[in-house]
């Protein structure tokens, strides 16, 4: 039970309101503003540009990628750091969710170094005709790394909390691994699963430190929202930018809203 | 489908959770386990499922073996403790999950899944989520879902162990009815005694892995053959007689030997067991021919109105020199108390006040099996000159226990000469009076294998050699304090044990020491001398150690020991060892260092030292209260 002071809270209330105003309303304000300047038909207009329709499209599917293989990569990753005790399980458990910890941009680097051109894999596949690099398979791979730590830890704590006796009550019955683990435990982790797509596809959306890295942002091939709203920005195309800004920051949040109301909604059951 | 078990034995690290347990269980019967936690009872349980393997032993359903089956292939329903319902589908989902993965076609399998919920009084309630269930639907959903596919075997895990009294009532009948209707050969694990009588038709009473007794319910309260199952299953009193021509006698009275007791040599103990609703109460003595066995005179003690019935704590002094087992007499306490519940009756009004005088005799009573102090006899030179198992073996002669002769071999080929060995050892003695120990060679790292056979033969006392520089040795000193068995280092042997020293040092003595070697001097008909060196002179510290003196003197004139006490001028190791050769006792008797002691990291703690410097047994007692 925590206890809340009642007494008179408009004094660190308005306070705090003041600190937030400069720091995180009035920017997302801004982000409206600019972008409804050129009025609604500018807004469609730019919309409309085929760089921008790319870009944006492109985004949906990397992040519609990177969330189905996360799925199933993250899933199983949990499942094997829950249910198996091996030496060196604390080690693996920490290496999954170190990305979280590594700068964006050192995490694009570390893929060029392995799989660009020059890199200790790419330099092997290049003679091949394969350049995994400045493609949208690279982009998948940075995203699946900088990602893969919320799948994990949103399947992980609902894994830990089903007993061990849950899956020996399905083995008793006659269910194998693979049973027990497609119709007793995956239905039990599907509001893990939903939110930590999510997570991985709202994080895959925004994505840029790595994303610049290893896509070489080239215009019409791998040119994701958030570096064609750089590119604008930089090429001094302001109203362009604000529009693709404005829409991302949209998708962002509903996105955070239907995972606020999930979350809720589990808690309240539990 | 019947149940046998044969030998298993589990280990979590060097820890034994089951040792050599076999049962047989009936084709339909009910077999309850009953143990308190850390028995090992659940482990059965989920060995006969499949659920973990043991490491030695068998398991055979129905006659088939299936120790190394995987529990999907064994065909048993289990009932966790927990439950452990699919939260995410229905109640009728989860009753049909067996049937479904069996491939039985959809009519069929609605039709068993009603039959159920109606067998378990569901019926209506199979769109229902688990969590909108109470806990005793639950625990009923749980029971349906285990017996949907008719499986041969049906376990239960503690079933009522999280619901409220009131629910475990109705729901014990309802599984006792369901069993019996569907005749499906039952185990149910539970550490509560009641549940146990009212549903098994057999009962196991299981202990630290090792399955003590089993029998019918009413066999087992009334006929138990062990202290432990006799105390485990209702309260009772256990006081020890000696048998006399015949007869039992239990201080100044007589009770006669019943035709059905156990063998009990001329003078050997008796343990009588006479539960307390069989302790009558009276303010006048019976007639000569009221069969009532009268124990004499008493005094109430402490009373306890419980409603329907009344539990009396009496004194009677008739029993004294009879040591009581149960009620646990006091530290310090020489008297003989007997408890007994008398039904509420108003005309017994004020008769039991506290303070009254009545007499006091038994309805009924029973006679143990005869208790021994199970030993082990460690044997480090099975080929030569073998000192310390030769005393150990003239012990277990002495006390008349049974107990083991262990032999720990580097390489396995040795394995026969070291048998021929120690039979050799057991055999100085014609056949009839020969030691009643089992002789084992073990292969293996020695440390290793004497802390497992400790644990699987639930040995009491462990005898061996000294280390080879003459000290505890670090054997020793893992079996006195991770297994708190004491250990009796012989350097020099002694032809026999008539004394024994106990030495207390610098603080109180240990109570467990005491009592230990009080409970080996009765079996030894030994007298023991108990001396105190406080650690500085002091009137104060004096005055204190005589209190000590004066308990332990009391405890162990109650087991019937003869006591002398002394109290000796420091420095300590120097008096004891003194005073075990000037008056030339047979083993000195001490408690073990404590375990953080750091005097006993450098060697330097008492025990240590007086071992070093011991020319004769040394026993060391683990502190345990």
């Amino acid at each position: 039970m925590n206890h809340r002071r009642k007494g008179s809270a408009w004094l660190p209330v308005t306070l705090l309101l003041v600190v937030l105003l400069p720091l995180i309303i009035m920017p997302i304000v801004a982000i409206f503003v600019f972008a409804a300047r050129g009025g609604v038909s500018g807004f469609l207009n730019t919309l409309a540009e085929p760089d921008v329709q790319f870009a944006l499209r492109f985004s949906l599917l990397i992040a519609l990628a990177t969330a189905l293989v996360n799925l199933v990569l993250g899933t199983f990753a949990a499942y094997v750091l829950t249910k198996y005790s091996f030496r060196g399980r604390e080690m693996l458990t920490i290496l999954v969710s170190l990305p979280v910890a590594m700068p964006r941009v050192v995490v694009g680097t570390s893929l060029l170094l392995l799989w660009g051109p020059i890199g200790l894999i790419g330099r092997a596949l290049d003679p091949l005709g394969l350049q995994p690099m400045f493609a949208p398979f690279g982009i998948v791979l940075a995203h699946l790394f900088v990602t893969l730590p919320y799948m994990v830890s949103s399947v992980r704590p609902v894994l830990e909390e089903l007993e061990d006796t849950y899956e020996e009550a399905a083995y008793t019955m006659g269910a194998g691994r693979w049973k027990t683990f497609l119709h007793v435990i995956l239905p039990a982790l599907k509001g893990g699963l939903f939110s930590g797509s999510l997570l991985t596809f709202a994080h895959s959306l925004g994505e840029f430190g790595a994303t610049i890295m290893v896509s070489g942002n080239l215009r019409l091939r791998t040119q994701t929202a958030p570096l064609y709203i750089f590119a604008q920005f930089e090429a001094g195309n302001i109203e362009a930018a604000n529009a693709v800004a404005a829409l991302l920051a949209t998708i962002s949040f509903v996105l955070f809203f239907v995972l606020l109301r999930l979350t809720g909604s589990r808690r309240r059951l539990a | 489908m019947s149940i046998a078990l044969v030998d298993l034995t589990k280990r979590y690290d060097h820890l034994v959770v089951l040792s050599r347990l076999t049962l047989e269980i009936e084709e339909g019967e009910l077999f309850v386990l009953l143990g308190g936690s850390g028995s090992g009872k659940t482990t059965v349980l989920r060995i006969i499922a499949g659920l973990i393997l043991p490491d030695e032993g068998r398991v055979e359903l129905g006659g088939r073996d299936v120790t190394w089956l995987p529990p999907q292939q064994r065909d048993v329903g289990f009932v966790f403790q927990n439950y452990a319902l699919f939260r995410h589908m229905t109640v009728a989902d989860n009753v049909e999950f067996g049937l479904r993965l069996r491939k039985i076609r959809p009519p069929e399998r609605r039709a068993r899944r009603d039959e159920l919920l109606e067998l378990v009084g569901l019926s209506g309630l199979g769109d229902r989520l688990p969590h909108q269930l109470s806990g005793g639907q639950q625990q009923r959903v749980a029971l349906a879902r285990a017996l949907a596919y008719r499986p041969k075997v049906l376990l239960l895990d503690e079933p009522f162990g999280a619901l409220d009294v009131k629910i475990r009532g109705q729901l014990r009948e309802s599984l006792k009815g369901v069993q019996h209707k569907l005749r499906v050969t039952t185990v149910l694990v539970t550490h509560d005694q009641e549940e146990a009588f009212e549903l098994g038709d057999r009962i196991g009473v299981i202990e630290r892995g090792w399955l003590v007794e089993s029998g019918a319910p009413e066999e087992l309260y009334l006929r138990p053959k062990t202290e432990f199952a006799a105390t485990f299953v209702g309260g009772g009193n256990v006081v020890v007689g000696k048998a006399e021509h015949g007869h039992i006698r239990l201080g100044t009275t007589e009770l006669p030997m019943p035709a059905a007791a156990p063998a009990h040599p001329e003078g050997a103990n008796v343990r009588v067991l006479f539960r307390p609703e069989s302790v009558l109460v009276s303010p006048d003595p019976w007639p000569e021919d009221a069969h009532v066995h009268c124990l004499g005179e008493g005094t109430v003690g402490p009373r306890v109105f419980a409603g329907s019935v009344q539990r009396l704590r009496l004194r009677v002094p008739g029993l004294s020199g009879s040591r009581a087992l149960r009620p646990r007499p006091r530290y310090g306490e020489a008297e003989t108390i007997i408890e007994a519940a008398r039904p509420t009756v108003e005309t017994d009004r004020g008769t039991f006040e506290e303070g009254s005088q009545v007499w006091v005799g038994l309805e009924t009573y029973h006679v143990l099996n005869p208790a021994g102090l199970k030993l082990l006899v460690l044997s480090t030179h099975p080929s030569g000159e073998d000192a310390p198992a030769e005393q150990g073996v003239r012990l277990a002669h002495a006390v008349h226990c049974p107990g083991t002769l262990l032999s720990v071999l580097g390489e396995p080929q040795h394995a026969s000469p070291a048998r021929a060995a120690l039979d050799a050892l057991r055999h100085r003695w014609p056949e009839a009076h020969a030691p009643q120990l089992d002789v084992r060679v073990r292969v293996g790292h020695p440390a290793k294998e004497v802390l497992e056979e400790i644990q699987q033969a639930h040995s009491e006392l462990v005898v061996a050699g000294r280390s080879s520089d003459g000290g505890i040795g670090s054997m020793a000193r893992a079996i006195l304090q991770d297994l708190k068995i004491p250990v009796m280092l012989v350097g020099e042997p002694r032809h026999a044990f008539r004394s024994l020293l106990i030495c207390t040092a610098a603080g109180e003595p240990g109570k467990s020491d005491i009592r230990f070697a009080g409970r080996l001097a009765v079996r030894l008909g030994a007298k023991v001398t108990v001396l105190h060196v406080p650690r500085e002179e002091d009137p104060a510290v004096r005055a204190r150690a005589e209190r000590h003196l004066e308990a332990s003197r009391a405890t162990l004139e109650a087991l019937g020991v003869t006591v002398t006490t002394a109290i000796g001028t420091p420095p300590a190791v120097e008096r004891i060892l003194a005073v075990a050769r000037a008056e030339d006792h047979d083993l000195i008797v001490i408690g073990a260092p404590a375990p953080r002691d750091p005097a006993q990291v450098r060697g330097q703690d008492l025990a240590s030292r007086i071992v070093l410097g011991a020319d004769r047994p040394v026993l060391i007692v683990p502190m345990t209260d």
